[in-house]
């Protein structure tokens, strides 16, 4: 019995202790996560002005954002910079990780990683203002086609070349953080089975699909749903280059939540926008899990 | 330790009193507390405010006057909803500096204090131009106390028209002739890539708005409060500014950025700005003039202004009052006159020979008032702005007819009106 009793009291004594150790991070989290969360899906129901009065409005935000034209656009535009951003940064980020993952003499490897992963550390506002100064219908792209003989092209002006020009730019700028990782991944394959499969004669592509690709899939999957949270959420990068322009064609939902929040004061109906866009991301996460968790290599 | 004396106490008493009675006579108060200013602007707004701090604490020595400044970076609107979370919070400054795009939305909320007898009390007020004044009201009562003002002008290189064989624009000139200009100054190489611009069709709703009052119409009707955009002359005015990019290209489409730096470098020979351009011009050394925009139908250029108001229910209300007659006193529009970056809002200092120096044409600032409008800025000014601007944008792109687009802005404009007659009357 006093046995039992002594550990009970150790254990009571070390869940105090637990309790304690993980009430700072609680109390952060609850202040900078989850209150602001709270508070946003509330707004969401509401008119909210401090000044002109506050007041519920019950489904009208979500009723204004689902019957207005403009959020299938701006949805839309957000969906397609997603696609195309994530695609481009896994796909060349493994390519780069490929080319990369060979003997080669040690100064030309880590400059070559030096220099696909300098842009990562640059911050993206910096980026987006030297690649606006680019795109300009007098920057240096258009200076080199027209030296060609080619036309000037509007890379932010126009409907059709925007948003290849912003997702061109993303790509540049984060393939390198998705190049480490898989370079860090394909070290994992194990030397022994690739030995035995360039033994046995299998060609380049048959052992990258058959051998590499499953090993590195769980990483692979991680780096789409990583990369698919961060492009769903852009907002700096479009917002320098074309302010969302010319008029709805790169207007992200990112975008759209801070016009309306802190551009035209509607905070209410920016919130529900916002609450829409976590359910988005909620989905599109979720449907990527369950697709890893059926084709990722046990 | 000290020791005090009767003798001393009473000699250093005397010298208190004598010290006192002294700075009463230079009209210094005995009052103390503490002022906070947000003013906004860059550094020689900031050395514009100090000066005048420095003059109140003169005749306010007791008290503390501190000062932030908000470059307005991101727009008016970052900034109103900075203002409206302050007085949400009980954190408002006492004086704010701000601008016309503001002065309904805060007006609107209650957020300043009405000071029509404060205004009425101070003599030098009589030298500003009755219309600032009168775009500071709101229902009635004067909110503002107007600073500093800008025009749109057309600003253009007289080297480039020299170059080009153009004699300088008129003050009376038309569209016509305008167009006709811009195309003269722009410069094409062979094979049709341009390497000058004759004219920047512009990207902000601030230095588009002469395109519209110069045809007799306006993106929203005559009290703000509903939108315009199916008037027949606001497509008209649309379809001749596509007609310079599309038609002549006489000017790239508007992206997201201005054309100052290239308008500096010789790059542009026209373009639609104010006055706070004048110091970058000097430091360029560029031989620039300035001109009304052209007509159509009337000579009518547009004005936006800077002001400063106080909050409601600001403490030391005699002492808050006094600051704001040196943030709009004499030595203020002085200051700015000479600082060249924006027009004051005193007559006397914009006939300052430092002002007058340049640009050649400097005095017509002034002079165009009488027939500036003031930018529309309803209570919903941020939306109203992004709407239009969005539309505009597609519009000049070509993304959007301007048949449609018109149609669309129209429908979007009257729909914030709307929300915003409901919130008014929530």
């Amino acid at each position: 019995m006093a046995t039992t009793a002594r550990h009970s009291d150790l254990a009571t004594s070390q869940m105090r202790t637990g309790y304690v150790l993980v009430f700072p991070a609680m109390l952060l989290y609850l202040t900078f996560v989850l209150a602001p969360a709270i508070v946003t899906v509330v707004l969401s129901f509401a008119y909210y002005d401090p000044q002109l009065g506050s007041h519920w409005v019950g489904l009208d935000n979500f009723k204004r954002f689902f019957t207005d034209r403009r959020s299938v656009q701006i949805f839309w535009n957000t969906l397609q910079f997603t696609l195309f951003a994530v695609t481009g940064n896994v796909s060349v980020g493994l390519l780069l990780a490929l080319a990369l993952n060979r003997s080669m003499p040690g100064w030309l490897l880590y400059f070559f990683r030096l220099a696909f992963f300098l842009p990562v550390i640059i911050a993206a506002a910096f980026v987006s203002i030297v690649w606006g100064y680019f795109y300009q219908d007098s920057g240096i792209f258009n200076y080199y086609l027209n030296l060609l003989g080619l036309p000037t092209v509007r890379w932010l002006t126009s409907a059709q070349t925007a948003m290849p020009s912003i997702v061109f730019m993303d790509v540049w700028k984060n393939t390198g953080f998705f190049m480490v990782i898989f370079i860090a991944a394909l070290q994992g394959v194990p030397k022994t089975i690739m030995e035995a499969a360039i033994m046995d004669g299998t060609p380049p592509w048959r052992r990258f699909w058959r051998i590499t690709l499953p090993w590195i899939s769980p990483v692979v999957f991680f780096a789409v749903v990583y990369a698919s949270i961060g492009a769903l959420q852009v907002y700096e990068s479009i917002w320098i280059l074309t302010k969302g322009g010319p008029g709805d064609t790169t207007r992200s939902m990112s975008i759209n939540i801070v016009e309306e929040a802190f551009g035209s004061f509607q905070i209410g109906y920016a919130a529900s926008v916002a609450v829409v866009m976590t359910v988005v991301i909620l989905i599109i996460t979720g449907m990527q899990m369950l697709a890893s968790s059926w084709l990722v290599s046990k | 330790m000290f020791n005090i004396s009767r003798r001393n106490l009473l000699v250093s008493s005397a010298a208190l009193a004598a010290a006192a009675s002294v700075g009463r006579a230079l009209g210094q108060s005995d009052a103390s507390g503490t002022i906070r200013i947000l003013m906004n602007g860059g550094d020689a707004d900031l050395a514009n405010t100090n000066n005048a701090i420095a003059r109140f604490n003169k005749k306010y020595p007791n008290f503390q006057v501190s000062v932030d400044m908000d470059p307005i970076s991101t727009g008016w609107g970052d900034f109103v909803t900075k203002v409206i979370g302050q007085f949400a919070s009980s954190s408002q400054y006492d004086i704010y500096g701000t601008a016309i795009e503001t002065f309904q939305t805060f007006a609107a909320r209650g957020l300043m204090e009405p000071i029509d007898d404060f205004i009425a009390k101070n003599p030098n007020y009589s030298d500003f131009a009755p219309a600032l004044f009168e775009a500071c009201k709101y229902q009635g009562k004067t909110y503002f106390v107007p600073t500093s003002w800008n025009n749109i002008m057309v600003n253009y290189n007289r080297d480039l028209f020299d170059k080009a064989g153009q004699a300088y624009p008129k003050a009376d000139w038309s569209w016509d002739d305008f167009r006709a200009a811009a195309k003269a100054l722009t410069v094409k190489d062979g094979s049709g890539n341009v390497s000058q611009w004759g004219y920047e069709v512009p990207n902000q709703n601030f230095f588009i708005q002469p395109w519209f009052f110069t045809n007799g119409t306006g993106v929203l009707n005559d009290d703000w409060s509903a939108s315009n955009m199916l008037d027949p002359k606001v497509a008209e005015v649309l379809q001749f500014l596509y007609d310079i990019i599309h038609v002549d290209g006489s000017s790239p489409i508007p992206g997201s950025d201005t054309m100052d730096n290239q308008f500096l470098a010789g790059q542009v020979a026209m373009i639609n700005r104010g006055h706070w351009i004048i110091p970058n011009v000097r430091n360029a050394n560029l031989n620039m003039d300035v001109v009304p925009p052209p007509q159509k139908t009337t000579q009518a250029t547009v004005v936006g202004f800077g002001a400063v108001g106080i909050s409601k229910g600001a403490q030391n209300m005699e002492a808050v009052q006094a600051m704001v007659a040196e943030l709009t006193g004499p030595e203020l529009e002085a200051d700015v006159a000479k600082s060249g970056s924006s027009v004051p809002g005193s007559k006397a200092a914009a006939e300052l020979p430092e002002f007058l120096a340049f640009p050649p044409s400097a005095p017509l600032y002034y002079q165009t008032l009488d027939y500036a409008k003031a930018v529309p800025s309803p209570a919903n000014f941020l939306e109203v702005e992004k709407i239009f601007i969005r539309y505009y944008t597609a519009m000049m792109a070509g993304e959007v007819s301007i048949a449609d687009g018109c149609k669309q802005a129209d429908a979007e404009l009257n729909d914030s009106f709307a929300r915003l007659k409901a919130s008014l009357g929530a």
